[in-house]
C-alpha cells in the first residue's frame, strides 16, 4: 500500500477554477510549442531554398516533396510500414528487457554498498565501450539473427537505466532513511514510502537516456546486419543513392523517438504531481 | 548519588554514565563524556548547550537510531536496543516526505498501529486539527511555510502517542514569531497529552519557557555542567526579573556571559565560539 503518492486527491490550495487552469495550461502548452517549433521551422525553410536553388544537387539532398512522395508511398505500399514497425518491436522488446533488468541492478547495486564496492568500478569501465563496440563480439556469440539485435538494444538500454538507478538509490538523502527507521517502518514500507519516490526522478532520467541508446543500438544493428527494418532501409537507401529513402526513414525514427520521450515525460509526470503542484 | 541499578517508579528514563564516541579523521573524538540524568514520567525536560556539545546525540541515543555508546539507557528499567513507538522525535528539518500531502505524511507513522482503517483516517483528522492545519490537510509540503511544516512534523510524532516527545531544535529554523507562537502551541500539546517531552535547543529563552527543568551542557566531551530546575514563577513571564536572572545564570554556566557568581568563584570561563 502506498501513501497516495500517486493517488492522491489534487491540492485546495493550488488555486483558481479547474477551467482557467486548463486554459492557463493551453496557453503555456502553446507558447512552448511554438517555441520549440521555431528552429526546425527554419531548417525547413533553408533545406526548401536549397532544393529550389540547387544550392546541393538533388542526389545528395533530395526536394522535401520528394521526401514526403517517398514517405507516402512508404505508407501505402505498407514497406515503410512493415519496416517501422519492426523497428519498434525491436526496440520496444529489447528496451523492456534491458531497462527492466538495469533498473532491478542499478537498485539493488545502489541499496547496497557492499555489492556496489565490488561491481561499481567493473561497470564504469564497461560503460567506457560503446554499445555498438560490442557487435563484432556479439555477431560472432549469437550470430546476425533476432537475438544479435534485441541483445545489443537490451545491454545499449540496460547501463543508462542501470546507473542512474543505482545513483539515485544510493543517494537518497539520509534524514529520510533516519526517518523511516524512526518510525520503524519495514523493508517493504521504507521501499515505498522513501526510496522509489525518491529515486524515481534518477530513474526517469535512465529511462530516457537508455531509450535514446536503444534507439542508437536499434539502427546500428540494422545497418550493419539486417534485412528489414528501417535501419535496413536507410543502408538500402544510401547503396543506392536514394537518400529520399534515407530521410524518410530518418524523420520516422525521430518522430517515433520524440513520442516516446514525451510519453514517458507524461509518466514521470503524473508520478510527480507533488513537484509541480507543490511549485505553484 | 541516586542508586542507578534499582530503577525509581517515577524515573520514566534513566539515562547513566553514557559516553559515545565518534570517528573524526581515522581517531576516536569523544562526544558525549559521561551523561547521568533521570527523567521523570510526564515532565518536560530542556537541555540547552552550544553546537557540538553532543545534545543532539544523546537524542539519537535515547530514540534507539544508534546503539553504539557506552553506558546505559533505560526506559522503566529496560535497556534501549532500538527505535521503538514509545518514542518519537521532531527533528530541526521537518523531514517531512515531499510527494506525500500532509495527511499521507502524518499517515505514514502509523503504519504500524493496531488502529483499522476508518480509526486511521480518524486519528489523522484529530492530528491535523491538534495542529490547527484542517485547510491544509491535502496540501503538499512544498506548499507550507516553515511553521506549518514544523506543526505536520509534530503532528506526525504525536500520531502514536508516544510516551517520549523527543524535539531536536524543532523550531531553530523558523522566524522569531512563528517560534514564540509554536512554543505555546507545544507546550499545549505536550501538556495535553501528558507526554514526557525532551527538548534540545541552543535558545536559552526557549529552555526556560518551556522546561520543568534544563539540563545545562558543555562540550569537549559533552558533559552536563548543571541541572536546573524552573519554577512556575520563572518560567511563565518571559520579563520577569526572575526569568532574566535564570536565563543570566544559564548563559554564565554555558560561558557566554560571565556572572557575579562566576567572577567571585575565580572560573574564568572562556566565551564559547
Amino acid at each position: 500500500m502506498s501513501f497516495g503518492w500517486t493517488l492522491a486527491p489534487p491540492a485546495p490550495v493550488a488555486g483558481g477554477t479547474a477551467i482557467a487552469a486548463g486554459l492557463r495550461q493551453l496557453r503555456t502548452f502553446a507558447a512552448s510549442a511554438g517555441l520549440a517549433l521555431a528552429v526546425p521551422l527554419l531548417l525547413a525553410a533553408l533545406w526548401i531554398f536549397c532544393a529550389r536553388y540547387s544550392w546541393i544537387p538533388d542526389q545528395i539532398l533530395p526536394a522535401p516533396a520528394a521526401v514526403w512522395q517517398t514517405l507516402r508511398e512508404g505508407c501505402a505500399d505498407g514497406s515503410l510500414r512493415d519496416a517501422t514497425l519492426i523497428s519498434l518491436q525491436r526496440v520496444l522488446a529489447g528496451f523492456g528487457i534491458g531497462a527492466g533488468a538495469g533498473v532491478l541492478v542499478g537498485g539493488l547495486l545502489g541499496a547496497s554498498r557492499t555489492l556496489r564496492s565490488y561491481i561499481e568500478p567493473f561497470f564504469l569501465a564497461f560503460n567506457q565501450v560503446p554499445h555498438i563496440a560490442w557487435m563484432p563480439v556479439l555477431m560472432v556469440l549469437f550470430g546476425i539473427g533476432e537475438a544479435l539485435k534485441i541483445i545489443l538494444i537490451a545491454w545499449a538500454a540496460f547501463m543508462p537505466a542501470a546507473l542512474y538507478a543505482l545513483q539515485g538509490v544510493r543517494d537518497v538523502p539520509e534524514g529520510f532513511r533516519e526517518l523511516g527507521r524512526a518510525l520503524m517502518l519495514d523493508r517493504r514500507a521504507t521501499f515505498c514510502t522513501i526510496i522509489l519516490p525518491s529515486a524515481l526522478p534518477s530513474i526517469f532520467t535512465g529511462l530516457r537516456e537508455g531509450l535514446a541508446h536503444a534507439w542508437q543500438a536499434l539502427v546500428a544493428a540494422e545497418l550493419l546486419a539486417s534485412f528489414e527494418g528501417l535501419g535496413y532501409l536507410m543502408a538500402y537507401g544510401r547503396q543506392l543513392f536514394q537518400l529520399d529513402v534515407v530521410l524518410a526513414a530518418m524523420a520516422i525514427i525521430a518522430l517515433i523517438g520524440v513520442a516516446f520521450h514525451v510519453l514517458l515525460s507524461m509518466a514521470e509526470t503524473r508520478l510527480r504531481r507533488w513537484r509541480l503542484e507543490g511549485a505553484q | 548519588m541516586i542508586d542507578s541499578l534499582a530503577p525509581s517508579a517515577t524515573n520514566a528514563l534513566e539515562i547513566s554514565r553514557v559516553s559515545k564516541r565518534f570517528l573524526v579523521a581515522g581517531r576516536p573524538s569523544p562526544v558525549l563524556g559521561g551523561i547521568d540524568l533521570r527523567v521523570r514520567d510526564g515532565e518536560f525536560v530542556s537541555i540547552v548547550g552550544a553546537s557540538g556539545c553532543g545534545k543532539s546525540t544523546l537524542l539519537r541515543l535515547i530514540l534507539g537510531l544508534d546503539t553504539d555508546y557506552d553506558g546505559d539507557i533505560r526506559i522503566d528499567g529496560a535497556q534501549v536496543a532500538g527505535p521503538g513507538l514509545d518514542r518519537a522525535i521532531v527533528f530541526q528539518d521537518h523531514r517531512l516526505l515531499p510527494w506525500l500531502n500532509v495527511r499521507s505524511n502524518i499517515a505514514v507513522a502509523l503504519r504500524h498501529s493496531a488502529l483499522g482503517k476508518g480509526e486511521k483516517a480518524g486519528r489523522v483528522d484529530e492530528l491535523v486539527k491538534l495542529v490547527g492545519l484542517e485547510r491544509f490537510a491535502e496540501a503538499w509540503p512544498a506548499q507550507l511555510s516553515g511553521g506549518m511544516a514544523q506543526r505536520v512534523a509534530i503532528a506526525r510524532a504525536l500520531a502514536n502517542r508516544p510516551r517520549f516527545l523527543l524535539l531536536d531544535e524543532p523550531l531553530g529554523a523558523l522566524d522569531a514569531l512563528t517560534r514564540l507562537r509554536l512554543q505555546n502551541e507545544l507546550l499545549r500539546i505536550v501538556r495535553q497529552g501528558g507526554t514526557t517531552a525532551i527538548l534540545v535547543t541552543h535558545d536559552v529563552d526557549e529552555a526556560i519557557y518551556l522546561g520543568d527543568r534544563v539540563v545545562v551542557m558543555r562540550p569537549d566531551p559533552g558533559r552536563i555542567a548543571a541541572v536546573i530546575a524552573v519554577s512556575g514563577a520563572e518560567s511563565h513571564d518571559r520579563s520577569a526579573p526572575e526569568f532574566i536572572r535564570l536565563r543570566d545564570r544559564i548563559l554564565a554556566l554555558l560561558g557566554v556571559v560571565r556572572s557575579e557568581a562566576d567572577a567571585s568563584a575565580g572560573h574564568g570561563l572562556a566565551p564559547v565560539a
